[in-house]
């Protein structure tokens, strides 16, 4: 099956990730810039970027929504920092992950983090870091959330009520 | 009591689809004066002049108002409709109800139909106040200005001094020749850029009506069309050029380093230096903010005395012209020669530049690997600094791997939105040259689109394909720097969406054209206006592409926007067959809707003279007395003076007061 071009299917595709803060999107001329500098499409995760970008202008939302590049973004904001038209790509990354999260379509390698920030309320832990911190006169843990447990206990709540508690991953 | 007739235009379907014509033509038949109020589908149509010309033939009528599109195209046919029929062509009237009223209100019918009732009201109120006027003339000055010596600038000139007209080009350089003269060779025909130019360089140079003033820039001009006075400061060269015979013996002499402009930089030339061998005028020149003062040779001193020989000594420039050209005891003035020229049309063609490659930091541009197009063009020229040897400038070693990148600059909000319009076919043209010469070496050029608009030039991009260029789709994001001044290259396949990275030996970045900055100054001494990219903006995007808003200039070449060199020249043709219109019919039309001061109430206070702003007003002894007068050739009809004199002494002819108070009520009403 070839591509079907639908304009009310790309225009509810376009709303949807404005919406969700991709508002970006429809500057894109389809240079490739952000996809050449992208360390996630380097890593053999191509729909990132340019090709997310030509695939929601298709108004191929649901047909992508399984898909797992979109969680190797790094957040690096590259390709926001080389796009010559301020199409912001990254932050369309981002308007997609939540279109996929709020379907529950996320993928398995968000989970290690997802459960690190549950239960400690840090996607990235630091505890490699403990020991520098210590040596230069820093508590080990930072003064964030790891070292208050009633704040753990707050995102903890949040979590288990939003639709992410669905998950049963925590 | 003036005779009114009404003439409404339903313009197709552009005002009727919005505007109900007929209430319109109804509601005119009752306004104060109308003998007559017709509508028709197209007023003007040839049907739709005629029932103007029968009405004023029969007597009905002996004022005309048309309520229709615009004055901006249509007023001159409606005038000369009048004027056919035995009326005074300024009798007439237009109402602006398609591109203010219905273009603009497509959404509200019921409004836009009242608008056009107002609008309709108010030039009906106008035309109770209108005189008859009669049209103006002022005599022409058959010589013109062409300001830029490239090639666009080259044909205005060859064009003009053709048709007999004398012709001035300045040129800020020492030679003319432009951009072109610093290219290779041209697409898509790989002619050799200066075999094709040189010729024309040297036609230009010797032609008994063109003179050339070079190394010269404009720096005031006045006046209006026909009579324009500028003056051009011809800066000082340090040498006598009616003895300078161009054979370069100062140049090599001269031991002072300064970055060739003319090989963008890629190599150094003296203080004392030709422009480039094919030079036109060949003459040399003495870059004083570089020179060095050898031998302590201040410019207007006497020489020193030598204690070893007891003789005088001399800069190495000095001593190596033959022609005794450089005589550095003279007192040259710094600051040069003022010329001043009368002419009656000026033609500025400034060119462009195109953008650093300091300006693209993900570029590597440090590298000095890392060029600009232009750049390259010197690179691979028989006349550049390696003599056309293909040498990477880190270590003189051929380059293998050869990356082309395309859109620095251009189509890129942070820096120029517009497309260069010529990157892509140099980029092909440099790549195919090389490919030409080198087989063995691997060329990728990375674009976003590859843009081949133009006579054969799609072919020679298909023919880059079939030569074994590599093209891909997709813009480069980076370049790394590696040891032994190599580059990585951090590039993206959207065709097959992979990314690329490789190592290369050389990269060229296709920089964007731009308006130099010294150009952006000219552009305000002569008046001409910015377009949003700026670029001087010609009057009218397709109709008027080579004049301005201001009367008597006009353009050519790259100041007006990116073009390649058949466009230009096309431009330079036209831009002279536009100036020479005024100067063929040996004087100029001044519309009669300017101001007059009526020497009688003027008492002469002056305030009306600096609020004018095109310097229209003196002040002039009449009867012993100071006068305001108003050169008819200056005023704009702009109307401030009117509005300023406290004597009432100024009348803006077309717009009476009895006119504009009849505007107001029908307006407010």
């Amino acid at each position: 099956m070839g591509l079907e071009i639908d304009g009310k299917k790309i225009n509810e595709a376009v709303k949807t990730i404005v919406d969700y803060g991709g508002d970006g999107i429809l500057n894109c001329v389809q240079c490739g810039a952000c996809s050449a500098v992208c360390p996630g499409v380097r890593a053999g995760m191509p729909v990132l970027c340019r090709l997310l970008i030509r695939r929601i202008l298709n108004g191929q939302l649901e047909e992508t929504i399984e898909e797992m590049s979109t969680w190797a973004c790094q957040s690096c904001n590259r390709c926001t920092e080389i796009c010559p038209q301020g199409v912001r790509p990254q932050e369309v990354v981002f308007a997609f992950r939540r279109y996929q999260a709020n379907d529950l379509a996320i993928s398995t390698s968000a989970f290690g983090p997802l459960m690190s920030f549950y239960e400690t309320g840090h996607a990235v832990t630091v505890k490699d870091a403990a020991e520098k911190r210590e040596q230069v006169g820093l508590d080990g843990n930072p003064p964030t959330s790891l070292n208050d447990e009633e704040a753990q206990k707050e995102l903890q709540a949040l979590l288990d009520a939003s639709p992410m508690g669905e998950l049963g991953i925590f | 009591m003036p005779k009114i007739g009404v003439y409404v235009c339903h313009c197709g379907s552009n005002i009727a689809g919005v505007v109900d014509v007929e209430a319109v033509r109804d509601f005119a038949e009752e306004l104060p004066d109308v003998a007559v109020s017709r509508k028709t589908l197209f007023m003007c149509s040839d049907a739709g002049q005629e029932m103007i010309k029968q009405d004023i033939r029969d007597g009905i009528v002996d004022r005309v108002v048309v309520a229709a599109c615009t004055p901006r195209t249509h007023e001159p046919i409606f005038r000369k409709a009048l004027e056919s029929a035995g009326l005074n062509k300024y009798l007439f009237e237009m109402a602006n109800i398609r591109d203010q009223d219905s273009w603009v209100h497509a959404n509200d019918k019921e409004g836009a139909t009242e608008k056009a009732k107002k609008l309709l009201a108010s030039a009906v109120g106008k035309s109770r106040g209108l005189e008859p006027l009669e049209d103006k003339y002022v005599e022409v000055t058959p010589n013109a200005l062409v300001i830029g010596g490239g090639v666009a600038g080259i044909f205005s000139a060859l064009e003009l001094a053709d048709m007999g007209y004398k012709t001035y080009v300045v040129e800020k350089e020492p030679s003319i020749g432009g951009v072109m003269a610093q290219l290779d060779k041209t697409f898509p025909t790989n002619d050799c850029s200066a075999c094709i130019l040189t010729p024309v360089m040297v036609e230009a140079g010797t032609h008994p009506n063109i003179e050339l003033m070079t190394y010269s820039e404009v720096q005031e001009v006045d006046g209006f069309i026909g009579n324009f006075k500028v003056k051009v400061r011809k800066k000082q060269t340090y040498v006598d050029w009616n003895k300078c015979t161009g054979c370069g013996a100062c140049a090599e002499a001269c031991p002072a380093k300064v970055p060739d402009e003319f090989n963008a930089g890629l190599n150094n030339r003296g203080a004392a230096y030709i422009h480039f061998p094919q030079a036109v005028p060949k003459k040399a020149v003495v870059d004083m903010e570089h020179c060095i003062n050898c031998a302590g040779r201040e410019i207007g001193q006497e020489p020193k005395i030598s204690k070893k020989t007891g003789k005088p000594r001399y800069a190495p420039c000095e001593k190596a012209c033959p022609a005794e050209a450089i005589n550095r005891s003279l007192e040259y003035d710094p600051k040069g020669e003022i010329v001043e020229l009368d002419v009656g049309t000026i033609i500025v063609a400034t060119g462009y530049q195109v953008m650093g490659k300091e300006n693209f930091k993900e570029m590597a541009p440090d590298s000095p690997n890392v060029i600009t197009a232009l750049q390259l063009e010197r690179l691979i020229s028989a006349t550049g600094p390696t003599d056309g040897k293909f040498l990477r400038p880190s270590d003189n070693e051929k380059p293998k791997t050869v990356t082309f990148v395309s859109c620095m600059g251009s189509r890129d909000v942070n820096f120029h939105t517009y497309c260069s319009r010529i990157c892509c076919m140099y980029m092909i043209k440099q790549a195919r040259l090389l490919k030409e010469k080198y087989p063995d070496l691997n060329i990728n050029m990375h674009f976003i689109d590859v843009r081949c608009a133009g006579k054969d030039y799609d072919e020679y991009y298909v023919g880059a394909r079939k030569m074994g260029i590599n093209i891909f789709k997709g813009k480069v994001g980076g370049l790394e720097t590696l040891p032994q001044d190599r580059l990585r290259v951090m590039a993206y396949d959207m065709e097959s969406c992979t990314p690329i990275e490789y190592d290369s030996d050389l990269v060229v970045l296709a920089t964007a054209v731009e308006l130099p900055e010294t150009a952006k100054k000219l552009g305000q001494t002569v008046g001409v206006q910015f377009c949003g990219a700026n670029f001087f903006k010609e009057m009218h995007p397709k109709l008027g592409p080579v004049e301005t808003s201001t009367g008597g200039v006009f353009l050519a070449g790259c100041c007006q926007g990116p073009k390649d060199i058949p466009d230009s020249v096309a431009q330079g043709k036209g831009a002279a067959a536009s100036a020479a219109v005024p100067l063929a019919q040996g004087r100029v039309t001044i519309e009669p809707l300017i101001s007059e001061v009526d020497q009688d109430k003027c008492s002469g206070c002056g305030i009306c003279v600096p609020l004018c702003p095109y310097s229209a007003i003196k002040l002039r002894e009449k009867d012993e007395k100071l006068r305001a007068a108003i050169d008819i050739a200056q005023c704009k009809g702009c109307g401030v003076c009117t509005s300023a004199c406290p004597s009432g002494a100024i009348t803006l002819h077309g717009y009476t007061e009895e006119s504009i108070f009849n505007q107001i009520e029908a307006l407010t009403s």
